[in-house]
């Protein structure tokens, strides 16, 4: 069974609200990155008329989750969902294929490391 | 951790609040009186148009969340600044102001229902208008704060009258007459559209969202229950208003709760009533004078209606906005316009413009399927376009069946032809000379959601005026350098 990695950047204020979402659906396990960065936007403020020539780098959140390719549908729209203000900034998700894990602790690999 | 307070029985409350009012009952007795039981088959007609119509408000707001100008927001982003105007600045706030002023209307029948004073209806609505006018302006919500319970005293006591009525519980003389006076489908659908004002109001719940535990359920089922519990309890008051009120004086009466609770508990009936509905009126309509100040305000944050609609007094109140649906009221009911027959002709005039801004909205979400159909939507109106389609074929249907008489419908349609035709002059002209943008191109929908930020109409007018100075600058600078 493959596994990915889903790499989310978002804003600050969106922590909890995933978190409890992400729980919600028996993810468990996640990395939290403090981050500073920008989009298509160069970091321009919405309500500002012209945009940035510049990237302005905002301060964000990284959020690294691990789970089975079987579960990357759910777990996606459930991301969405919960992110979803509709407003600039409300982030990326990317993911990307993982070739394997391990759990440290025991030694279990793949999908093992993950329960 | 979850600071989100309000569960699906406040959801439910408020919308329930939201969309009875008393003059609801002066078309729940105009209908009743016409048709008599037969006029429950208009109230389930309109009422399915209207769920159909919420849940597609329930998408947009999924769509478009947490706005405050709401409808014309969706609109705007929806089919561009003309509709918008024509139909959500212009329609739908006349629409509520005609709402209002009919709202109004009913505190000076009921008080002459009850009292007989000889002085004309309209002298209390205008004493009534310029003082709720004044506590607006003073920023005093006292009303506010009590209007749930004031609007529930209503609901209990009409449940009440409904069920007493019903079992003949009455001191009044008992009426004996023919329940249903309809003599086929076409005579009920000819009330939809009175049967539509029972159901108006329900987007207003929209705006708490941000409010409640899982509002993509709970939303969208509060204001399912809310209309379904609105028609149960109107449902009640018919059969009981038909056992005790003869159907001919309720379609004559300005006051048909008044009357009915004078024929089903002779005086005390009638206090009962009066005391309940005149404080639902003040309640209802100061919210709808405040609500509509307000709601000018965001029109004039997304740059639909003048600036001036956002200075505020002292005392924090839009005061343009007040005075100007504050006047607009006092005129209407000034005009004498508050007999019965004359009040269903308003409401009918201003329900066409109503069920156009529904029909627009449910337009709105088969656009924003086609247009963004990867958007994460928290809820989506479900069996595809299936349920926006006969919204919208339910509305037009209402539209074309606002009346059964064809010469009071084609009187509705030429007044409300007229104001849409000056409405749509206001709305070629603002966006010739003041938007400078297409009639019909949609803003995009980030631009939209931007507006809703209070700094967007400063730093865009900052932004303009340093253009200007640099291309005046320009042009003064010499040439052939």
């Amino acid at each position: 069974m493959g596994l990915s990695e889903i790499e989310i950047i978002t804003a600050l204020n969106r922590l909890s609200s995933l978190k409890s979402a992400l729980s919600a659906i028996g993810v468990s396990g996640m990395t939290v990155v403090q981050a500073i960065g920008c989009g298509v936007q160069n970091g321009t403020q919405e309500y500002e008329a012209e945009m940035n020539q510049e990237m302005e780098l905002l301060p964000k959140q990284m959020v690294i989750i691990l789970v089975e390719d079987s579960q990357i549908d759910k777990v996606v729209d459930v991301i969405k969902k919960v992110l979803f203000t509709g407003h600039i900034g409300d982030g990326k998700i990317v993911i990307k294929p993982v070739s394997n894990i391990i759990r440290v602790r025991t030694g279990e690999e793949g999908a093992d490391a993950l329960h | 951790m979850d600071d989100k307070k309000l569960g699906l029985p406040s959801v439910i409350s408020t919308g329930v609040g939201l969309i009875v009012a008393t003059s609801c009952l002066l078309s729940l007795g105009q209908g009743a009186g016409s048709l008599g039981t037969g006029f429950i088959v208009s109230m389930i007609m309109a009422l399915v148009i209207n769920i159909f119509s919420a849940l597609c408000m329930a998408e947009l707001n999924a769509v478009m969340p947490n706005l405050t100008g709401g409808l014309a927001q969706y609109t705007l982003a929806g089919m561009g600044p003309f509709v918008t105007i024509v139909t959500m600045v212009g329609g739908y706030l006349l629409c509520q102001s005609i709402a209002g002023s009919v709202e109004c209307a009913m505190f000076g029948n009921t008080i002459n229902t009850a009292f007989n004073t000889g002085i004309p209806s309209s002298v209390f609505c205008i004493i009534l208008l310029a003082a709720l006018i004044f506590a607006n302006l003073m920023g005093v919500d006292v009303f506010a704060k009590i209007q749930n319970v004031v609007v529930y005293g209503l609901i209990i006591s009409l449940v009440a009258m409904g069920l007493i009525g019903i079992f003949g519980l009455g001191t009044g003389e008992e009426v004996v007459q023919q329940m249903n006076t309809a003599g086929s489908l076409s005579d009920c659908m000819s009330y939809l559209g009175l049967a539509f004002f029972l159901f108006i109001g329900c987007e207003f719940v929209i705006p708490l969202s941000p409010d409640v535990r899982n509002a993509r359920k709970n939303i969208p089922l509060g204001m399912v229950l809310s209309l379904v519990i609105i028609a149960a309890m109107e449902i009640l008051v018919i059969f009981g208003m038909g056992h005790y009120t003869a159907w001919s004086d309720l379609a004559g009466s300005a006051s048909p709760h008044v009357l009915y609770g004078s024929s089903l508990l002779g005086t005390a009936g009638t206090i009962w009533m009066v005391l309940v509905s005149i404080f639902a009126v003040i309640s209802t309509v100061n919210s709808c004078i405040n609500f509509l100040s307000n709601m000018c305000a965001g029109m004039a944050k997304i740059d639909l209606l003048p600036s001036v609609f956002l200075k505020k007094n002292k005392r924090g109140a839009y005061y343009v906005g007040i005075l100007m649906i504050g006047g607009i009221m006092i005129a209407v009911n000034a005009t004498g316009l508050s007999n019965s027959s004359s009040l269903s002709f308003m409401i009918l005039v201003a329900m066409v413009f109503w069920m156009i801004s529904y029909i627009m909205q449910d337009i709105n979400v088969l656009s924003f399927r086609h247009r963004f159909p990867k958007m994460p939507r928290t809820f989506k109106v479900p069996f595809g376009p299936v349920i926006p389609l006969l919204a919208i074929i339910g509305n037009a249907f209402m539209i074309w069946h606002i009346d059964g008489d064809p010469a009071v419908r084609a009187s509705i349609f030429r007044i409300d032809g007229i104001i849409f035709i000056i409405l749509a002059v206001y709305a070629v002209l603002w966006c010739r000379f003041r938007l400078k943008r297409p009639l019909f191109k949609p803003y995009e929908m980030h631009e939209v959601m931007a507006m809703e930020n209070e700094l967007y109409i400063p730093a865009h007018r900052s932004w303009k005026e340093k253009q200007k100075a640099a291309a005046g600058k320009a042009a003064a600078k010499p040439a052939g350098r």
